[in-house]
């Protein structure tokens, strides 16, 4: 567990100084963040000029949630995608052999070796904005209820980081779906606001097919006093079984890897 | 100048074939078109519930809200343009070189792209957009004048879109980035061109802002036209408008290229 951590701390540093080396990008980088969330900001504000609440989320609700989405996208820009994106390319390239020589864990190492660290703004900008709806919701704000938000938080990372897993392990048979990603990052404008206005059928899908409640509506609602036991429950139950299966799921493509081109 | 009606359609044959070849990728670009005005129209459907008075928020109700937000899919696919991503690119790597030895400048063969793509994703875009419209079940009031005169206006729009985009990309020349440009310019696309909301919903600094700039006449302008809640006389001034817009693109374009030209230095080539 330690030697990971420090694998982890590690691989941060390499994060560090490769993107050292292009500050102007990162810079750049920090404008997009800002313009986007500016935007966001705006979206709201037209929003709530004209309604007082949407499917029964107020402005401060809303506001929690932009920043869990913003959370979210961070956290998968920093390690969850440019990793998947890596093994998909090794597989293809069948350098996945290097992954799999290293003596530590492969699905650990695959998951976590290489981490975009700019992505931290996101992540920073989107615990401003839930803090800062939080903060407006204080009336009702409890620890009970931070700690809550929080365990939603982590749930939902494990969920997404599982569903990614499973769509990367789907490059041993498929070899080519970076389309996949595209397609998610299509879906994943839907998390934008809370899965409630969305049709029963619609709600379903980006609640158990794109797991987008268990990402950003369950850990909003958690610190909004949305979320009741019946979604605590339901994400006790489905993070670690996604996890396990994701798990499964990766060392079975493992045993059809033949090292396609290496 | 005779010859360029047949090397503008010879580079969209051209664009086109190329294209084919992705067509999984570019099925998937034209997808997230349907997808943005399809999450604005079930948030607009949730916030009536929400809305101070009974009955609609400024004249929109449920399926007023349907009607704009699947013209706004269909307005807002015939205006797409993505030189302001590319232009940033093209000028650090020096792939803009081989474009600038053409006997023809690269704007026409962006337009040829940018013509190639909508004419290909128009095949599946058409049949999803029937079952939207026949899952929301739209309300339309619009008349054979709406119709005559949203023809013009949307090749206008298309027109208005595709120019002052590639105007904006011109800045790439100078700073060889255009990533926060692009991005900037993509909001205010969203919040104050009406693809977010119907212009009349915005907070009216919103509204002085939308005025000011040509996003209203590229989304919101076709879309309400088609929708028929505009006057006759309401969308002549609209046409005119568009125009003007158009006129104007052009003016800053020549005055631009030339010292934009001057500044290239084909940085990566």
């Amino acid at each position: 567990m330690f030697r990971h951590l420090r694998l982890i701390w590690l691989f941060a540093r390499l994060g560090i100084q490769n993107n050292a080396a292009y500050r102007f990008d990162f810079f750049m980088r920090l404008v997009v963040s800002f313009v986007q969330m500016a935007g966001e900001l705006v979206g709201l504000w037209i929003i709530f000029s004209n309604t007082r609440s949407l499917a029964g989320w107020n402005a401060y609700q809303v506001l929690v949630l932009l920043g869990v989405f913003r959370f979210m996208t961070g956290v998968i820009g920093l390690v969850i995608a440019p990793n998947m994106r890596l093994i998909m390319e090794d597989v293809r390239n069948g350098t996945l052999d290097f992954v799999l020589t290293k003596p530590v864990n492969s699905q650990f190492y695959a998951s976590f070796r290489q981490i975009v660290i700019w992505r931290l703004i996101d992540l920073a900008l989107g615990v401003g904005l839930a803090t800062f709806g939080g903060l407006h919701l204080a009336a009702q704000m409890s620890v009970g209820r931070v700690l809550l938000f929080l365990l939603m938080l982590g749930l939902g990372a494990t969920v997404i980081y599982s569903f990614w897993l499973i769509l990367a392990t789907a490059a041993f048979w498929f070899t080519r779906i970076d389309n996949m990603e595209m397609v998610f990052w299509n879906v994943f404008e839907a998390g934008r606001y809370p899965v409630d206005i969305y049709r029963p059928w619609v709600r379903w899908a980006l609640t158990y097919l794109v797991p987008l409640a268990f990402l950003i509506t369950f850990p909003a609602g958690a610190l909004a006093g949305k979320t009741g036991a019946g979604a605590l429950l339901a994400a006790m139950l489905v993070a670690p079984v996604t996890l396990l299966g994701a798990s499964l799921f990766w060392r079975y493509g493992l045993r059809h890897y033949s090292g396609a081109s290496a | 100048m005779r010859l360029m009606p047949s090397a503008i359609a010879a580079c969209t044959r051209f664009s086109l074939a190329a294209m084919l070849q992705y067509r999984g990728e570019i099925i998937l670009w034209a997808v997230w078109g349907v997808i943005y005005p399809a999450v604005a129209m079930a948030m607009w459907g949730a916030a009536l519930h929400g809305a101070p008075q009974e009955g609609g928020i400024k004249g929109f109700g449920q399926r007023d809200f349907a009607a704009y937000f699947l013209l706004t899919m269909v307005v807002g696919h015939l205006c797409t343009a993505w030189d302001i991503y590319e232009m940033g690119y093209l000028v650090r790597s020096g792939l803009l070189s081989p474009k600038l030895l053409r006997p023809i400048l690269p704007l026409w063969t962006s337009a040829a792209d940018n013509a190639a793509y909508k004419i290909l994703t128009l095949a599946i875009l058409m049949p999803i957009w029937l079952g939207v419209a026949w899952f929301v079940r739209p309300v339309f009031t619009t008349g054979w004048a709406h119709l005559l005169l949203g023809v013009p206006a949307l090749l206008l729009a298309a027109t208005l879109s595709f120019l002052w985009g590639y105007v904006v990309s011109l800045v790439a020349f100078w700073t060889t980035r255009t990533d926060a440009v692009a991005e900037s310019w993509f909001g205010a696309s969203l919040m104050l061109g009406g693809r977010m909301a119907p212009l009349a919903l915005l907070p009216l600094p919103l509204q002085w802002a939308a005025a000011a700039l040509p996003f209203k006449w590229i989304i919101w302008f076709p879309c309400e036209l088609l929708m028929g809640r505009l006057s006759v006389a309401q969308a002549w001034a609209g046409l005119a408008w568009q125009a003007a817009w158009t006129v104007l693109g052009l003016v800053v374009f020549r005055l631009f290229w030339s010292a934009a030209l001057k500044r290239y230095s084909a940085v990566g080539a």
